[in-house]
C-alpha cells in the first residue's frame, strides 16, 4: 500500500468567503478564470446560437407568411402553442429525442426565438404604408424590388425590436438550461444553491452576469438600429 | 422619401446579418454536433460523475491524471444520482465513473444487507459488475457512507444517540436527496431495520439538507460522513448506525470492461494510482477547499494531483 | 427518423404515469397553483393600482413600458436564487420572486389600459362635470378592462408556467416532479411538463372567460387583445 498522500494547501477561502458575507468581491476576483468567465462565454455560445439559427429560420419563414397571408395564422398558432410550454418542461420534453446535449438546449432555444421573431419581422414587413407601397407600384417597381427597397427597410426597426426581445429572452431561457447541460452561467447558480449552505456571492454574481449580459446585447442592438435606420422614430 | 443611400447601406446592412447569421449557425451546427462514432480502433474515454462536490473532485482527479499521462478523455460532469449514472453506462452515454461499492451492492443490485467488512463489500460489488460487463478498479483507502444527522439541539430534547432511538420521536420527517427514498442504504433501510414506521420522507431536489434542518422542515435529514458541516464543532449530531444500513462505501471507479481491455495496464495503473491515495485526510481536505473555501474542483483536483506528482 | 420507438414509448409511459399517480400529480398541481395564485396576488396588487394611477395622470410612461421588457430579461432563476439567499427556503421567497417576475406585464398593460382610454370619452366626461376619480371609476377603468385583463393573464401563465423551478428552491409543485427525475423516471417528468402546459392554459382560459364577463356590455364585441406589448415594443 502505497506511504500517505501530500495534502496541499488548496488556498483558505477569505474569511468573508467561509462566512458567507453578503459579496465577496475577492472570490469574484479570484475565480473569474475558472469559473464565471468560462460560462459567461457559454451562455454568450448559447445565446448567440439561438438567436443566429432562429433568425435564419424566422426570416424566410416571415417572408413566405408575408407573400401568402393563409400561412400567416397556422404559423401564428404554432407559435403560441410553442411559447406556452415552459422552459424547463421543453428541455427535458425533448430528452427522450436528441438526449443530453447541446442539440437539446439549442432546439428548445431556437424554438423560442423563433416563435418571437416570426410575428415581429411579419408586422414589420407589413408596416409599409399602403401610399407608399402603392407609390412604389406606380414608379413600375416589381414585388421584388418592393420588397428589397421600401418593405425591407421600412421593417428594420420591428425587426431589431424582435432581437431584442428575443435575445434578452434566450439569455434568461439560457440560465435554465443549466437543469439539463452543466453549461452556462445558470450551472454555477444551481451548484451555489445547492451547497450546504447557499453560497451568496456565486448567486448573485452569476445573477449579476445574467442581467448584465441581456442588457448588454440590448444596448448593442439600439445603437445597430440607429445604424441602420436613422430616420426611425426614438423608442417611447 | 428614403434617401438612396442610406436605402443601399439598410439592404447592404441585411445581407450581411443574415448572412453572418447563417454562417453563424452553420459554425455553430458542425462544431456542436457531438462526433459521432469516430471509427478509432479504441473507445473515448468518458468519464462522468454524480450530482454533490465530492464527485466533482474525484471526477476531476481521475480525468486529469488520466490526460496527464496521454489519454484522451471526455467529461460529463454533473449527471444525476446513482440511478441515472446507471441508465447512462448503460446507454453508452459514459464508460467511467466513481461509485460507491456498498450503493453498488444495496442499490444497484438491490441487496436488502450490506457484506460485513469494506474488503467483502468490494469484492461481491465486483463480481456483481463483472456479471454485468463492469469491472471495478482499486477502492479507495476513505469509504463515505450516508449518515442521519439531526441538529444539536434535536438530538439533547429527544435524547437520540442511534438511528433507532428515532422511534422516540413518533411521527417526523425525514429528508434526503431523492433517490434516498427507495434506497435500502437509506430511507427504506432506516425504516425497515430501526422500525421507524412513523417516518416520512421528505425529497430535497435542489435545497441542501444542512439548510432543510436548519429551517426546521425537517427533523432529520440524510447526509454523508464526508460533509464539512459534519468536521469539528460541527452543529449536527450524527447517528450511529449499529445495523450498519448504510454498508461500507469505499469509491471503486466502475469502468466498461471493453475499455479496460482496449486500454490496457497503463490505463488502470493510472486510475489506480489515484484511487491508491485518497484517504479519509485527503479526501475531506478536498471537500473543505470546495464547498468551505468555494475553490474549483477541478483546481483543487489538479492542485492534489500536482502535489503527488501524478501531474 | 429522428423519434425511434423508445422516445415514443417513454410519451406513452408519461401517460401511463398520469394513470397510475393521479394523487400525486393533483396535489402537486394544488400546490402549484396555490404559490403562483399568491404570487399573482401580490403582483396584481401593486402593479394594478400602479399602473392605473399612472395612467390616469399619464406619468411615468417610460417606467411602466420598461417593466415589461426588464421583467422579460430578468432570468427566473436569477430572481428564485436571489431571494432564497435573503428569505430561506420554502414559500415565501418563491412567492416573492414569482410576484416580481409577475409584475412587470401588469403594471404595463395597466398603464396602457387607463392611458389609452378613449380621448373623446374622457374629454366628454370631463365637460359633463366628472371628477378625476369618477372619469377613472366609470370611464377609464371599464374601457380598459380587456387590456387589463390581458396583461394579468399573460402575467399569470407566466407565472404557472415559471412556478416549476421554484421547486429547485423549495417551491413545491409539479417542479418537484420535474427536477426530479431519478425518484420519478422520465415517464413521470414529461407526465408532469405536460402537466403544466395544461394548468397554463387552463388558467389562460379561465381568466379569458372572467374578462369576458367583466368587460362592459357595449365593448364586448371589439376584441382588443391582441397582446399590444409586442406592438409597443416594436418602436
Amino acid at each position: 500500500m502505497g506511504g500517505k498522500p501530500v495534502i496541499p494547501n488548496f488556498g483558505k477561502g477569505s474569511s468573508c468567503v467561509t462566512g458567507d458575507h453578503f459579496f465577496c468581491w475577492d472570490w469574484v476576483h479570484q475565480h473569474w478564470n475558472d469559473t464565471l468567465g468560462p460560462a459567461l462565454w457559454q451562455h454568450v455560445e448559447l445565446t448567440a446560437i439561438a438567436v443566429a439559427i432562429g433568425f435564419a429560420l424566422a426570416f424566410p419563414l416571415a417572408l413566405l407568411a408575408h407573400r401568402f397571408r393563409p400561412l400567416e395564422q397556422p404559423i401564428g398558432v404554432v407559435s403560441a402553442l410553442v411559447y406556452t410550454i415552459p422552459s424547463l418542461a421543453a428541455f427535458q420534453l425533448l430528452v427522450p429525442f436528441t438526449g443530453i446535449t447541446w442539440t437539446t438546449v439549442e432546439i428548445a432555444l431556437v424554438a423560442y426565438t423563433l416563435v418571437i421573431l416570426f410575428p415581429n419581422i411579419v408586422t414589420g414587413l407589413r408596416s409599409a404604408p399602403e401610399e407608399v407601397i402603392e407609390a412604389a407600384r406606380g414608379m413600375g417597381l416589381t414585388r421584388r424590388q418592393v420588397l428589397t427597397r421600401v418593405e425591407l427597410p421600412l421593417a428594420v426597426p420591428a425587426i431589431i425590436a424582435g432581437l431584442r426581445i428575443a435575445v434578452v429572452s434566450t439569455v434568461a431561457i439560457g440560465t435554465i438550461a443549466a437543469t439539463l447541460l452543466p453549461k452556462g452561467l445558470g450551472y454555477p447558480m444551481l451548484l451555489a444553491l445547492k451547497e450546504p449552505t447557499p453560497f451568496k456571492t456565486e448567486i448573485y454574481s452569476t445573477g449579476i452576469l445574467a442581467v448584465a449580459l441581456a442588457l448588454a446585447c440590448d444596448a448593442a442592438l439600439v445603437i445597430l438600429r440607429r445604424a441602420l435606420v436613422p430616420w426611425a422614430r426614438r423608442s417611447a | 422619401m428614403i434617401r438612396k443611400h442610406t436605402r443601399r447601406a439598410a439592404k447592404a446592412a441585411f445581407a450581411i446579418s443574415l448572412g453572418v447569421a447563417i454562417v453563424i449557425g452553420l459554425f455553430a451546427a458542425a462544431f456542436t454536433h457531438p462526433a459521432h462514432a469516430q471509427t478509432t480502433k479504441a473507445p473515448t474515454i468518458i468519464v462522468g460523475t454524480k450530482n454533490f462536490p465530492e464527485e466533482f473532485v474525484l471526477g476531476q482527479l481521475y480525468k486529469q491524471a488520466l490526460q496527464a499521462k496521454g489519454f484522451k478523455v471526455s467529461y460529463k460532469e454533473n449527471i444525476g444520482s446513482t440511478e441515472l449514472m446507471t441508465t447512462a453506462l448503460q446507454s453508452g452515454k459514459i464508460n467511467f465513473y466513481p461509485e460507491y461499492t456498498g450503493v453498488i451492492v444495496q442499490d444497484v443490485f438491490h441487496h436488502a444487507n450490506s457484506p460485513k467488512t469494506a474488503g467483502a463489500t468490494f469484492r461481491l460489488a465486483a463480481r456483481l459488475e463483472k456479471a454485468k460487463g463492469y469491472s471495478l478498479l482499486r477502492p479507495t483507502p476513505f469509504y463515505d457512507t450516508d449518515v442521519v444527522a439531526v441538529t444539536n439541539a434535536t438530538a439533547k430534547k429527544y435524547g437520540l444517540k442511534s438511528i433507532g432511538d428515532l422511534k422516540k420521536v413518533g411521527a417526523f420527517k425525514l429528508g434526503g436527496f431523492p433517490e434516498c427514498k427507495t434506497r435500502n442504504t437509506c430511507f427504506v433501510g432506516y425504516t425497515r431495520q430501526y422500525g421507524l414506521t412513523k417516518a416520512s420522507f421528505l425529497p430535497l431536489a435542489g435545497i441542501s439538507a444542512y439548510a432543510a434542518l436548519d429551517a426546521g422542515k425537517v427533523l432529520a435529514a440524510d447526509v454523508f460522513s464526508t460533509d464539512p458541516p459534519l468536521g469539528k464543532n460541527s452543529k449536527y449530531t450524527v447517528l450511529k448506525d449499529p445495523k450498519h444500513v448504510t454498508g461500507f462505501q469505499n469509491v471503486a471507479p466502475i469502468a466498461k470492461t471493453t475499455l479496460v481491455k482496449a486500454y490496457g495496464k497503463r490505463f488502470v495503473a493510472t486510475v489506480n494510482s489515484v484511487s491508491r491515495l485518497l484517504t479519509l485526510n485527503a479526501i475531506v481536505a478536498m471537500n473543505k477547499a470546495v464547498e468551505v473555501d468555494k475553490q474549483s474542483a477541478a483546481k483543487v483536483a489538479s492542485a492534489f494531483l500536482e502535489a503527488n506528482h501524478l501531474k | 427518423m429522428i423519434a425511434d420507438t423508445a422516445s415514443l414509448h417513454t410519451f406513452v409511459q408519461a401517460f401511463h404515469f398520469i394513470a397510475d399517480n393521479p394523487g400525486v400529480l393533483l396535489s402537486k398541481t394544488g400546490d402549484q397553483l396555490e404559490l403562483s395564485g399568491a404570487a399573482l396576488g401580490i403582483a396584481a396588487g401593486i402593479a394594478l393600482p400602479l399602473g392605473v394611477i399612472l395612467g390616469h395622470f399619464h406619468r411615468f410612461s417610460g417606467l411602466a413600458i420598461g417593466a415589461s421588457i426588464f421583467g422579460r430579461g430578468l432570468p427566473s432563476l436569477v430572481l428564485i436564487g436571489a431571494f432564497l439567499t435573503v428569505l430561506g427556503i420554502g414559500f415565501v421567497n418563491n412567492m416573492v420572486a414569482l410576484a416580481v417576475l409577475g409584475t412587470g406585464p401588469i403594471l404595463t398593460t395597466a398603464y396602457e389600459a387607463v392611458d389609452r382610454a378613449d380621448g373623446d370619452a374622457v374629454e366628454a366626461a370631463r365637460g359633463m362635470g366628472m371628477t378625476g376619480a369618477q372619469i377613472l371609476r366609470r370611464i377609464e377603468l371599464p374601457l380598459g378592462v380587456p387590456l387589463l385583463f390581458t396583461g394579468i393573464r399573460i402575467s399569470a401563465v407566466t407565472i404557472v408556467a415559471t412556478a416549476p423551478i421554484a421547486a429547485i428552491a423549495g417551491g413545491g409543485g409539479l417542479g418537484d416532479i420535474i427536477v426530479n427525475q431519478a425518484s420519478y423516471r422520465l415517464s413521470g417528468v414529461i407526465a408532469a411538463s405536460l402537466c403544466v402546459m395544461v394548468l397554463s392554459a387552463a388558467v389562460y382560459s379561465a381568466l379569458y372567460a372572467l374578462q369576458g364577463t367583466l368587460t362592459p356590455r357595449g365593448l364586448r364585441r371589439t376584441t382588443l387583445d391582441q397582446a399590444p406589448l409586442s406592438r409597443k415594443e416594436q418602436q
